[in-house]
């Protein structure tokens, strides 16, 4: 009996076997491999080898580069606006859209159209539309006696062009998950609330936004995860400019590691750019448990 | 049966159709243009059996996509294409040259890179293949682009572009004795045609800045450069920066010399010289066109020949796009005035670290233009040089630099291209606006004492790298965020650490050689 039992658990690691050799070497051995390369001095174009360096790589950006403690800086303010943004608007849109009136299908597809533009596309389009010379934009500014901005030429404003444009980007993420929570609420709870005299605030901020809080923890979560890897937009409309007015942490990485070849560098950086989002995840989730408890 | 009546009617309309396509169709306009133009090729001494790949980067692809039909034609060969854009174009080669897997034969690129490219043993001696396949025309090829294919003495590239800014301005607001005479009561002083120094240009810019003068009905900006980061923009400071930084003469640590001591190996850029040229160019921003900071090097041709300022720095190729209303759009064509770079009324001498008052002008090889190389790696090495040598001919690269194929990035360098005007002509030149732009270019070209262009390991890092680089700092100052002074203090360490980081004692001696310095 005993045999057969051991017998059948071999058979079950065999079939496990081929998909935990395939995770491990498409997951676990990159993150290993960078790690490793993390801890030396490699600079590609010039070294045949890398060299152990230890630490050192890690110091460098925590203690002697202030570039990087500035991407980050531009990269949370970025993840801070946008995501507050999206998620106002998209509540706005979706109590809008979630009433009864003509036209409401149509406007709700309009609005997903952004969200379904490939981000350098997106960039593309808007680095157009922005240019400050024969962009549309200044264009109808100029046309109707007002001065033209720089959108992407000037270091106060171009920061705010990025966040303005990823707001048009994403707020239909979460007007579309914020629509289906809202439609999904229970309709006793405000013929109730309206039998006892509850106004539409009182109804909103009592009942409504108590009952879809999960969901906007959620997807704030995941539009935050998301908008710390911001790239695109810096590539495509700013290049990181003015200065590094506009340079993300993704930025940097992808500067450090692919234009300047200095892998081991491009290897911490990415790491402790993986830790920042973990331990932002980590607050979340731990705060959403909080509530939910 | 009906079913078969409409079936057969059907095959036969498609058959007429067919027919007629083949019929009626024209010639592909490369081949019906150019088939007429190139004598037969002699048949190929390399096995062309095998497809070989070109790594190239927009407006080159021009030049590949016009020879490829007919080489593939004429000799039988087969040659794919793999265009990247030019912010992508490095990581592509040294991703190549690291893994060594032989994903392309001949590639185009810049000599600013090529320190560390041939340093680095990553491409082919040319020599050996010369010696055996030939070289059309060696002794044609101008001094000044030799020299920027060769490293210790070899040949390691096929010259294919003969690079360096030049100076256009608007003739009709310059040459206006109208605007002469505004400008003398509000200056006073009367400027040159082209400016003189770059004092001449901040008073020109600013004197045409924001207003219409050529009334046209749109507002028009004093001037225009390449300022866009991540692009080319360092090239515009150093145009300023050499005029300030040294004075010409055969080069020395005191004379054509503006990136490093050549004893010490410091970097220049705490100088005078720098901190003066980098005030001189935020200056002009202030007389620009308001996108200035996103004009790399198409947007700011785009804007210059749509009409927008009245003088811009560029290489040759504004000059070409002037010619061409209906492809690019230029509503400047004959209007504009060529001439070297400005001078300045003055430099830093640093032997007697003291400002000397000096009309003066150095010319700069800045970016010294675009070459092929063979990486070791390639695998039909033979076959690439063969396609190589085909472009770059006398014949073929002088349709390629004289507008007959449009905009295509490679600007005169052989001395044969001078010698022909008729073919400028061709290219849809004036007569008059021919001789001047190939005077400007060739005025540069053939002066001994031009100063080079930085060409050592890690120029791409001291110009553009990671983490540092004249390019983000000058970004930051011409956007107003810091000072000059920061600027230049910024560059200057990031300099010095890389300087360090890639081996003090090997730099200085790269430098050095570069120079032509023992």
């Amino acid at each position: 009996m005993a045999g057969f039992t051991v017998g059948r658990r071999n058979i079950k690691f065999a079939f496990l076997l081929p998909a935990l050799i395939y995770l491990m070497l498409m997951a676990i051995l990159p993150l290993v491999w960078t790690l490793t390369l993390s801890l030396t001095k490699w600079h590609a174009n010039i070294m045949p080898k890398p060299e152990w360096v230890g630490l050192d790589n890690f110091k460098y950006f925590l203690f002697e580069d202030p570039r990087f403690w500035r991407d980050l800086g531009f990269t949370s303010m970025y993840v801070g606006i946008s995501v507050t943004g999206e998620l106002v608007l998209g509540l706005i849109f979706a109590t809008l859209l979630s009433q009864k009136f003509k036209g409401k299908n149509f406007f709700r597809v309009v609005y997903l159209l952004p969200m379904a533009c490939p981000p350098i596309a997106v960039a593309f389009l808007w680095r157009m539309m922005l240019h400050p010379d024969i962009g549309i934009i200044n264009t109808i500014l100029t046309s109707i006696g007002l001065n033209g901005v720089k959108w992407t030429t000037s270091a106060t404003v171009a920061p705010f062009t990025i966040i303005m444009v990823d707001i048009w980007e994403w707020t239909p993420f979460m007007f579309l998950a914020l629509l289906a929570a809202l439609q999904s609420l229970p309709t006793e709870l405000y013929q109730a609330a309206a039998v006892d005299g509850a106004s539409s605030w009182q109804m909103f901020t009592h009942i409504t936004l108590p009952l879809i809080a999960p969901v906007i923890v959620t997807i704030s979560l995941i539009r935050i995860i998301d908008a710390f890897k911001l790239f695109e937009l810096v590539f495509g409309i700013t290049g990181a400019g003015p200065g590094s007015a506009t340079e993300s942490l993704s930025f940097y990485v992808y500067v450090i590691g692919m234009k300047g070849f200095k892998l081991g560098r491009g290897s911490a950086i990415s790491w402790l750019f993986l830790i920042i989002l973990l331990i932002f995840a980590l607050i979340l989730i731990s705060r959403f448990k909080k509530q939910r408890t | 049966m009906r079913k078969h009546y409409l079936l057969i009617t059907l095959f036969i309309v498609l058959s007429f159709l067919f027919t007629a396509s083949f019929i009626f169709a024209g010639p592909k306009p490369a081949e019906e243009e150019e088939v007429e133009a190139v004598p037969e090729e002699k048949p190929p001494e390399v096995d062309l059996s095998v497809p070989i790949t070109v790594l190239v980067t927009d407006p080159h692809i021009q030049v590949v996509d016009t020879w490829k039909p007919i080489w593939e034609a004429q000799t039988g060969g087969k040659i794919e294409v793999v265009l990247v854009p030019y912010a992508t174009l490095e990581e592509k080669m040294w991703l190549e040259f690291r893994t060594k897997t032989g994903s392309f034969d001949i590639a185009c690129v810049p000599v600013t890179w090529l320190g560390e490219v041939f340093g680095g043993g990553h491409v082919e001696n040319l020599e050996p293949y010369m010696d055996k396949y030939g070289y059309p025309n060696w002794d044609d090829v101008m001094p000044g682009v030799q020299r920027i294919t060769k490293w210790m003495g070899k040949t390691m590239a096929l010259p294919y572009d003969g690079d360096n800014h030049m100076t256009y301005y608007r003739k009709d607001a310059l040459e206006d004795p109208m605007y002469q005479e505004q400008f003398k009561k509000k200056y006073g002083y009367s400027y040159h045609t082209p400016p003189l120094n770059w004092s001449e240009v901040r008073d020109i810019a600013e004197f045409f800045d924001e207003w219409d003068w050529d009334n046209d009905g749109e507002i028009e900006y004093g001037v225009a450069f390449i300022a866009q980061q991540n692009s080319q923009a360092m090239w515009s400071f150093m145009d300023v920066c050499a005029q300030y930084t040294t004075i010409a003469g055969k080069p020395s640590n005191y004379t054509s010399n503006i990136f490093f001591d050549t004893e010490t190996m410091e970097p220049l850029c705490k100088s005078p010289g720098w901190v003066e040229a980098m005030t001189r160019i935020q200056e002009l921003t202030e007389f620009a066109p308001p996108g200035l900071l996103g004009y790399g090097y198409s947007e700011l041709r785009q804007a210059f020949v749509s009409g927008n300022s009245a003088i811009a720095f560029d290489w040759g190729d504004i000059g070409i796009q002037e010619q061409k209303p209906v492809e690019y759009g230029s509503k400047v064509k004959g209007l504009l005035g060529y001439g070297p770079l400005p001078g300045a009324k003055k430099y830093f001498d640093r032997k007697t670290n003291r400002w000397v008052e000096k009309q003066h002008t150095v010319n700069f090889l800045n970016f010294g233009g675009w070459v092929w190389v063979i990486p070791k790696a390639a695998p039909q090495k033979d076959a690439a040089y063969h396609f190589g040598i085909y472009m770059t001919n006398p014949e073929h690269s002088l349709l390629d630099v004289c507008g007959i194929h449009g905009y295509t990035g490679a600007n005169p360098w052989r001395w044969s291209h001078f010698k022909t005007p008729e073919a400028w002509v061709r290219g849809g030149w004036g007569e008059e606006s021919v001789k001047a732009y190939l005077k400007a270019i060739s005025d540069i070209l053939q002066d001994p004492n031009a100063v080079p262009d930085l060409m050592i390991p890690g120029t791409p890092e001291y110009y553009t790298g990671a983490g540092s680089s004249l390019d983000v700092h000058l970004n930051a100052v011409l956007s107003g965020k810091i000072s000059p002074q920061e600027g230049c203090k910024r560059i200057y360490n990031d300099w010095v650490r890389i300087t360090e980081e890639k081996g003090f004692d090997e730099q200085k001696a790269f430098y050095r050689s570069s120079l032509g310095l023992q």
